[in-house]
This record gives C-alpha cells, sequence and structure tokens, in this order.
C-alpha cells in the first residue's frame, strides 16, 4: 500500500534582525502554515531565530549546475573589482 | 549517453572530487555513487528514528527533573536527524516514503548497535557517551565527505550530538560518584555496549566491500579500521578516568605506534546483528511499523486536507 | 490584607503540567511522522518546563525542591486533574486533550495576569509565551483534521466525546479556593471553566465536532481522588528515582 507523502517545503532561517535568511533544511508538511511550524521546531528550537520563510520546494526555479556557462565570464571583467585601482584605500 | 560522454563526465566528476570540491544534486554523478550514497544516507537515517526506542523506553522513568527533560531533547534530536537525513538522501531521487518502508519491511540495513537491549538507567548514560562518541567520530569523518546535502546536515547533526555526548557522560558521572549499585550499574553498562560500540565502524577493512570506492570518492574520508582506532584512543583514557573499567585485558597504549591495542569484536556477530538477527531487532520494527501503521490516517488526513496529492520530492536541498 | 497561601494552587498547576508533559513524551519515537514527533516532543518539553516553573515557586514557600515534590511524592498526594493522567490515547485523542489543556492554561494564565500574588502574575506572563505556540499547533490540527477524512472526523470526535468532560475537570474548585477568590489571588474556577467552554466551541464548530450534550465534569483530583492510571505513572516517574532516594542521578 503506498502511502502519503507530503510535499518538502524549503526553510529559511534569519537569526537576528538585519541579517539575511539563511537556508537551512526543509520539512514534509501538508500546507505552507503547518510547514512554519514545523520549521521552527526542527530548525529553531536551539538556533536564535526572528524569522522564518518556507517556500514550497517545487516553486524554486534554480539553475542547473551542468550549464555552467551561465555564469562564466570569459572576459576581463576586473574593472569592477575595487583593488584593481590604484586609488588609495581611504577613499 | 555514449560511452564517451560517460567517460568525460566520470572524468570531470573524479577531478572535481579530487579538488575537494563538492558534489550537489543534479549534478552528473556515477549511478554507483548515486546507490552508494542513498544506501548509506538512508541507513543513517534509519539509525537515527531505530535509534530513538532503546533510549527512548527510558524517558518515562529518567531520575529528577532535569534527566528527564535532557532525555526528551535528546530522543527528539534523533528525530530531527532522521528527518535532515531522509532530506539528504531525497536530494538523490529517493523518496523518505520509500526508504521507510524499505525499512518497515526488514529490507534496509541499520546500526548493529540499537538492536542491543537497555535493561537498565545506565544504558541511557552509556549510549551517549560511548555509542555517541563513535558516531561523532564517524560523522566528523562524513562531514568532509564529497556529497554537498549530506556533508551539510553532519555538520549539524555534529554539533547537536556534542549535546548527546555531554549529556551522557554526565549521567554516567553520577553513577560514577554514586553508591555502589550506581557505579555497578554503570559498569555493567560499559561492559555490555563496549563490544556493539567498536562494531559500529563496521567490518573491517580486509572484509569491507564498500570502502575502496568509497574513499574514492570521497563518501568515506577514512577506513573502517581507522574510524574505531580513533573512537578507542579517545575512550579509553575517558573510561580509566571514572575509575570505571574497560572490558578487555588486551586493552593497552602500544609504545610503537601511540594507539590503544585492542581486542577485535566478534565480525559473525556484527554480520548477524546487521542482518536482522540481534537480539532486538524484531521489536524494534514493530514498534516502527506500529508507530508508522497507527499515523498513517494522520499523514492522510493532512494532505487531504490541503489537497496534497502524493508527489515525489524534488532535487533541490 | 495579606496575600492567602497559594500552596495549593501551585501544586495543582504543576502536577498538571507534570502528568501531561509526561504522557505526551510518551509520543516520542512514535508519532505519526517524523516533524509531528518532533513538535511534540517540544510541547512535552515546554510543560515538564512549566511545572518546574510553579514547583520552584512552591518551594520558594515550602521548602521541598521541585525534584522532591515530582520524584518522593507518593501518587495520591498528587492533585493534578483526572485529564491529564488518562493513558496517551490514539493521536487524535492525543491533540484533542493537548488543545483542551492549551485554551484552559490560556484562560487560567490570563487571569492571573491580575492576580495580587506577584509570583502567579511573572509566572502566567512566562508561560502565556509558550503556550500561545501550543495553542496555534495543537488548534491547527483540530481545525484541519476535524472534517478532513471519515477516518479522521470519527477519531476526532471520539477524542472530543472523551476528553470533554474529563477536561472540565481541570476546573474542580480547590478546597481552600474560595480564600483565594476572596484575596484576589484567583478567578473562580467556575467562571475559568465558562471562558474555556466559550473558547473551544467555536474552534470545534468550524470542523463540525459536537460536545457531548449531557456531562458532569469529571473531577476528583484536586481530593486526591484518582484512578489507577496515576498510581501507574507516578510508579513509572519514580522508579529510578527511588532506587536511591535523595541520591545524585
Amino acid at each position: 500500500m503506498t502511502d502519503t507523502q507530503w510535499e518538502t517545503y524549503e526553510v529559511f532561517h534569519q537569526s537576528k534582525r538585519g541579517e539575511a535568511h539563511e537556508h537551512v533544511g526543509s520539512v514534509h508538511a501538508p500546507d505552507a502554515q503547518v510547514a512554519l511550524q514545523y520549521a521552527r521546531d526542527q530548525f529553531a528550537r536551539r538556533l536564535k531565530c526572528v524569522s522564518i520563510w518556507v517556500v514550497r520546494t517545487s516553486d524554486i526555479t534554480a539553475t542547473d549546475y551542468q550549464d555552467e556557462s551561465f555564469f562564466s565570464q570569459s572576459t576581463d571583467k576586473s574593472y569592477r573589482d575595487p583593488k584593481t585601482f590604484g586609488a588609495p584605500d581611504h577613499l | 549517453m555514449s560511452e564517451q560522454d560517460e567517460k568525460e563526465h566520470l572524468a570531470e566528476f573524479e577531478a572535481r572530487i579530487a579538488r575537494g570540491e563538492k558534489v550537489e544534486p543534479g549534478d552528473w554523478m556515477p549511478e554507483e555513487y548515486r546507490h552508494n550514497l542513498i544506501r548509506m544516507i538512508g541507513q543513517h537515517a534509519h539509525s537515527e528514528i531505530v535509534g530513538q526506542l532503546p533510549e527512548g523506553k527510558w524517558i518515562p522513568f529518567a531520575p529528577g527533573f532535569r534527566r528527564k527533560l535532557t532525555l526528551i531533547a535528546k530522543v527528539q534530536d534523533e528525530a530531527g536527524h532522521g528527518q535532515l537525513l531522509y532530506r539528504a538522501a531525497e536530494t538523490l531521487g529517493a523518496t523518505r516514503q520509500e526508504m521507510i518502508e524499505e525499512l518497515l519491511a526488514g529490507k534496509a540495513k541499520y546500526s548493529n548497535v540499537f538492536n542491543y537491549p537497555t535493561p537498565t538507567w545506565a544504558d541511557v548514560g552509556v549510549i551517549g557517551w560511548l555509542v555517541d562518541t563513535a558516531a561523532v567520530v564517524n560523522q566528523s569523518m562524513l562531514a568532509q565527505g564529497s556529497y554537498g546535502p549530506y556533508a551539510r546536515a553532519m555538520r549539524r547533526i555534529c554539533y547537536e550530538e556534542a549535546f548527546h555526548i555531554k549529556q551522557g557522560y554526565d549521567a554516567v558521572v553520577a553513577l560514577a560518584k554514586g553508591t555502589p549499585e550506581q557505579r555497578a550499574m554503570a559498569q555493567d553498562a560499559v561492559n555490555r555496549w563496549w563490544y556493539p560500540t567498536l562494531m559500529m565502524s563496521g567490518p573491517p577493512d580486509k572484509i569491507s566491500e564498500h570502502t575502496e570506492r568509497a574513499m574514492r570518492w570521497r563518501i568515506k574520508t577514512k577506513t573502517n579500521d581507522q574510524v574505531r582506532q580513533e573512537f578507542v584512543d579517545l575512550i579509553v583514557p575517558q573510561i580509566r578516568a571514572l575509575g570505571l573499567d574497560v572490558p578487555d585485558a588486551e586493552c593497552a597504549p602500544d609504545k610503537a605506534t601511540g594507539h590503544y591495542q585492542f581486542t577485535r569484536p566478534d565480525w559473525n556477530e556484527l554480520k548477524r546483528v546487521v542482518n536482522g538477527d540481534g537480539p532486538c531487532n524484531a521489536e524494534r520494527i514493530a514498534a516502527r511499523r506500529k508507530a508508522h501503521d497507527d499515523g498513517r490516517w494522520v499523514r492522510e488526513a493532512l494532505a487531504a486536507k490541503s489537497g496534497q496529492s502524493t508527489k515525489t520530492a524534488p532535487l533541490l536541498a | 490584607m495579606t496575600t492567602p497561601t497559594i500552596e495549593s494552587l501551585l501544586l495543582a498547576m504543576a502536577d498538571d503540567e507534570l502528568v501531561l508533559g509526561h504522557r505526551n513524551a510518551e509520543w516520542t519515537g512514535h508519532s505519526p511522522i517524523l516533524e509531528e514527533d518532533i513538535a511534540f516532543s517540544n510541547i512535552a518539553q515546554d510543560e515538564i518546563g512549566h511545572a518546574l516553573i510553579w514547583y520552584t515557586a512552591y518551594e520558594k514557600l515550602a521548602g521541598r525542591s521541585p525534584d522532591q515534590m515530582a520524584f518522593e511524592r507518593p501518587w495520591n498526594e498528587f492533585t493534578c486533574a483526572r485529564f491529564v493522567t488518562y493513558p496517551k490515547g490514539d493521536f487524535a485523542y492525543t491533540v484533542v486533550r493537548q488543545f483542551f489543556f492549551d485554551v484552559a492554561e490560556e484562560v487560567r494564565l490570563r487571569s492571573f495576569l491580575a492576580s495580587s500574588s506577584e509570583v502567579l502574575r511573572s509566572s502566567a506572563a512566562k508561560i502565556l509565551k509558550e503556550e500561545a505556540y501550543h495553542r496555534l499547533h495543537t488548534q491547527g490540527l483540530v481545525e484541519r483534521l476535524g472534517d478532513a477524512t471519515e477516518e479522521s472526523r470519527r477519531r476526532m470526535q471520539a477524542g472530543v466525546t472523551a476528553a470533554y468532560a474529563q477536561a472540565l475537570g481541570l476546573f474542580e474548585a480547590l478546597p481552600d479556593e474560595a480564600v483565594l477568590v476572596a484575596g484576589g489571588v484567583m478567578t473562580p474556577n467556575i467562571e475559568l471553566a465558562r471562558s474555556w467552554i466559550e473558547a473551544v466551541a467555536p474552534v470545534l464548530r468550524s470542523v463540525s465536532l459536537t460536545p457531548p450534550v449531557a456531562l458532569t465534569a469529571d473531577a476528583g483530583g484536586r481530593r486526591k481522588k484518582h484512578l489507577p492510571d496515576l498510581e501507574q505513572l507516578v510508579t513509572d516517574l519514580q522508579s529510578v528515582y527511588r532506587l536511591v532516594p535523595g541520591g545524585a542521578w
């Protein structure tokens, strides 16, 4: 007999105001509200936390690791790096 | 995929691992790597949720508020670790449901050590201290492994295992400093858990089927024997410092190697226990099956309420 | 006017929390799904933690430690409501019982915010923070399981039918309640019971669960008239501790 497999939600956790939300894991949950509760119990029972986001895993659009050209920058872009300028650091 | 492509992918894959980079879900990987990892992470996850049982048995009896709260939190963490690990395996294309059903059907393996009984309170302390120290030696190694989601899960789990070891040690210290009866209880538990704990790192390298490839692909970064030796070197001085005995007359430091010598456990026993014929295998699986069967209506009802259909988890981690 | 002695009140609440926490922890390792295992283990720890708050307040007045009160006191000296002593039942009964308890706690603790007793005011404020989350979780489960499938509906209704009169037993009057009420320490239990009935009704109604029509509160616990379930539970609870009474564990 096949069983019910709840969908997964990705969990993002913010440790304090001012910090970014970080991905910390995922939970199986029947809906987003319950996912928030499960995320709290699984990922915020020790870590300090002021905010949690949950996102249905299937709603995430991601790049493909295979497609390295997506991130490739073959021409010289060093002019974007502040360190490549001779200007003094105190500026 | 042509044989040529396959070769190129494999070369690229192995080069990535050799560079110390992690493999991520969705990357090309040899089927064997995927299978080995699903098997290994699945076994690890099963070990966590089966591992809830021998200690969880003592939650109603834990002596005092602090021990009771600590033990609930510890066994809760094991559910949490199971949750993290099943998820890591899901990123390789397995589903938690399939893995759990394999466990319940008696088709999946899990750590030998959870198939032994826990007849006294001292078992709770000794499991936390001995078994979890052995687990952490192994898991710190796995945290260096090549598969990103597994390594990430391991880092978090190792952090929580530090709490497990300390609470276990603390409980054993209380016994070691207690009445003669309490002390005897602690020694008896050390005696019973010593060899099962040594077996946890797996069969010796010369008969282990999985080690060589697992090392090359950095599924493991140390061999079973290395992990076992590291554990022995770590734990023997701790046991003796508490005035307890290591139940092995041969156990002594070897000046030439700087390591402790010790008597090897009975590998036939390990084989028997891992293959389902340990003292408590049937009881453990029956308990998990009961929880699973009794809880089916809850899982179904919550899914029905939200209109979720049965879905396979996608590969993101 | 001096504040009347609140020991009996503190112990009744402490015993409720400890025994229910003990029952909830029976799910650890045996829950319907891993995520719920983690959630109920949290609730169990919270309830036992609340018991510790009340036992500690008691210790300051009476000098006996939380461990002494929980692990050395005879079972027939406990004053918990019978409600918390019943076996955990199926998950539906557990969810309904915990939801009923969460609402009862909320009603009682809110009433303490205006108590003449400082320790009740400050402890209530502290505990209410955690209770709010319990209620969110258990009410959410009642609202989801109450009318999801035929089986979940049947089980949840059975849970409500069994637990409702038991829950009213939480509001059994304390032997010295009149003095406590007169001293501004607490609101009469009969009033709290009314607030509880009003608070749970809309939640049950929203998923067509119905409380039993004719009922009497399952009282007795506050007067130490307990069932064998509590005797077994306390025997288990104290079994290791009593091997070396007063010893270090």
